[in-house]
């Protein structure tokens, strides 16, 4: 009894997450079995959310470009369908929790880790295979989520705009296009990384869908590059055949 | 900075109208997205960067959240809150994952050692907005208690064994204080939950 009146105390802490560890688990069961603990933490969390209003500030633009970017290449998590249903309480603890039942940080160790997770790869461990399209999207999403990611957007000389997103870092861009003509059927668009003196073939743009292409992933870019691309002959070539449509100076 | 800025009233419009376009958010609609964005990553920022302190840092963790409610916002569930609270609630618990991570250790242990700034850098940073003003004043309808353990929790990031030994007081009468000074904060804010 005493144990539990403990426990209720523990309500607003939780709520600040103030508890650490084993406390925190303890108080999570607890919480699976007690609605009108939930309903206070539920109280206390909008709380603790106008303490967050309040401590509101200016993030810097290019945040903004750059979550808006990644949400291109980031798949959505399904609905938690388990939880919805009236089996709820059978759930296992530690497998699905809600929103309200915060889940123990992972134990990754560096910022890289955590971006990742953010982004996916705590979805992907929850799955049995992790196929090819998906661990390429989580390159992509690495890149895009990179603390040094810079973004660039230029015209082309037939109309659209290209978008890339670099990581100095990574060593890898993003490209991505709108508003492209679409091509006859034997052509195709292909990327470039532009050194001095050198093109080096960086893969072919797939057809647009909605005027988009979808995103390109680069690797191996060198301090000096450009981006280019050119229209090619279906399947590409090993160096470019025609004049650019555009060449992009990266971002520092 | 947007929406969050007003009044207790149109502040609860602007709640609901968020929870809408989380919802669609949660069908995949990028547009959707763009207004959760510009409502929600003033806040975001601010709570992070309150709690972490360096701008980089904050900026990278800011990040990391306001993709996670593009991820996760089907797991978004408007009987149980607001989506603003939803996703502060992630935003927070980034920012002491964070905190509590390793490599934070050593950084915390020098800033332990100037706790007394954190309380002062409260009231201090609060800005002139309406939804400040409000909860500057309900805090200061706190007991000192009350109002110094729940700023060195939520915005300073800290635990509530820490919070007791930098206030040098019992651990007990730390966590009732928490909850009493939250239920009055909530009280004071007519807090809809």
């Amino acid at each position: 009894m005493l144990n539990r009146r403990h426990l209720h105390a523990l309500a607003g802490a939780y709520a600040l997450d103030a508890l650490d560890g084993a406390e925190r688990d303890r108080f999570e069961r607890h919480l699976r079995r007690c609605p009108a603990c939930e309903r206070e933490v539920r109280g206390f969390a909008a709380t603790a959310a106008a303490l967050a209003m309040a401590a509101a500030a200016e993030p810097p633009p290019r945040l903004r470009d750059r979550v808006l970017a990644a949400t291109a290449v980031t798949r959505q998590s399904p609905p938690d369908v388990a939880r919805r249903g009236a089996a709820r309480a059978a759930t296992r603890p530690g497998v699905t929790r809600s929103p309200w039942v915060p889940r123990v940080a992972l134990a990754v160790g560096g910022a890289g880790l955590a971006a990742a997770a953010a982004l996916g790869v705590v979805q992907v461990a929850t799955q049995h295979q992790l196929d090819s399209a998906l661990a390429r999207n989580q390159e992509i999403a690495t890149v895009l989520a990179a603390p040094d990611a810079r973004i660039a957007a230029a015209p082309t000389s037939v109309g659209g705009t290209t978008v890339v997103v670099v990581s100095r870092a990574e060593q890898k861009l993003v490209f991505t296009s709108a508003g492209l003509p679409a091509l006859p059927p034997e052509k195709v668009y292909e990327l470039w990384l532009l050194g001095p003196g050198t093109a080096r073939p960086a893969g072919l743009l797939p057809p647009p869908s909605g005027g988009k292409t979808a995103p390109v992933l680069a690797s191996g870019v060198l301090a000096d590059d450009k981006v280019g691309v050119t229209v090619e002959p279906v399947g590409g070539t090993s160096s470019p055949t025609t004049t650019p449509i555009v060449v992009m100076t990266l971002p520092a | 900075m947007g929406p969050f800025r007003s009044a207790s009233d149109p502040a609860e419009r602007s709640d609901s109208e968020l929870d809408k376009l989380l919802m669609l958010v949660a069908r995949g609609d990028r547009e959707a997205f763009e207004g959760v964005y510009d409502r929600l990553a003033g806040p975001v920022y601010g709570l992070i960067r309150k709690v972490l302190r360096d701008p980089a840092q904050s900026e990278e963790v800011a990040q990391e959240v306001l993709l996670e409610v593009w991820r996760t916002a089907s797991r978004f569930d408007p009987g149980r809150g607001s989506a603003a609270a939803w996703a502060l609630t992630i935003a927070h618990r980034r920012a002491i994952d964070r905190v509590r991570s390793e490599t934070a250790a050593a950084e915390r242990e020098l800033r332990s050692a100037s706790a007394q700034v954190a309380i002062d850098e409260v009231a201090e940073s609060v800005e002139a907005s309406l939804e400040a003003e409000r909860v500057r004043r309900c805090l200061e309808g706190l007991t000192e208690l009350q109002r110094e353990s729940i700023t060195l929790a939520y915005y300073g990031g800290y635990s509530y064994p820490q919070v007791a030994a930098l206030l040098d007081t019992a651990l007990g009468t730390i966590k009732t204080r928490i909850r009493d000074g939250l239920t009055r904060l909530r009280d004071c804010l007519g807090v809809s939950w």
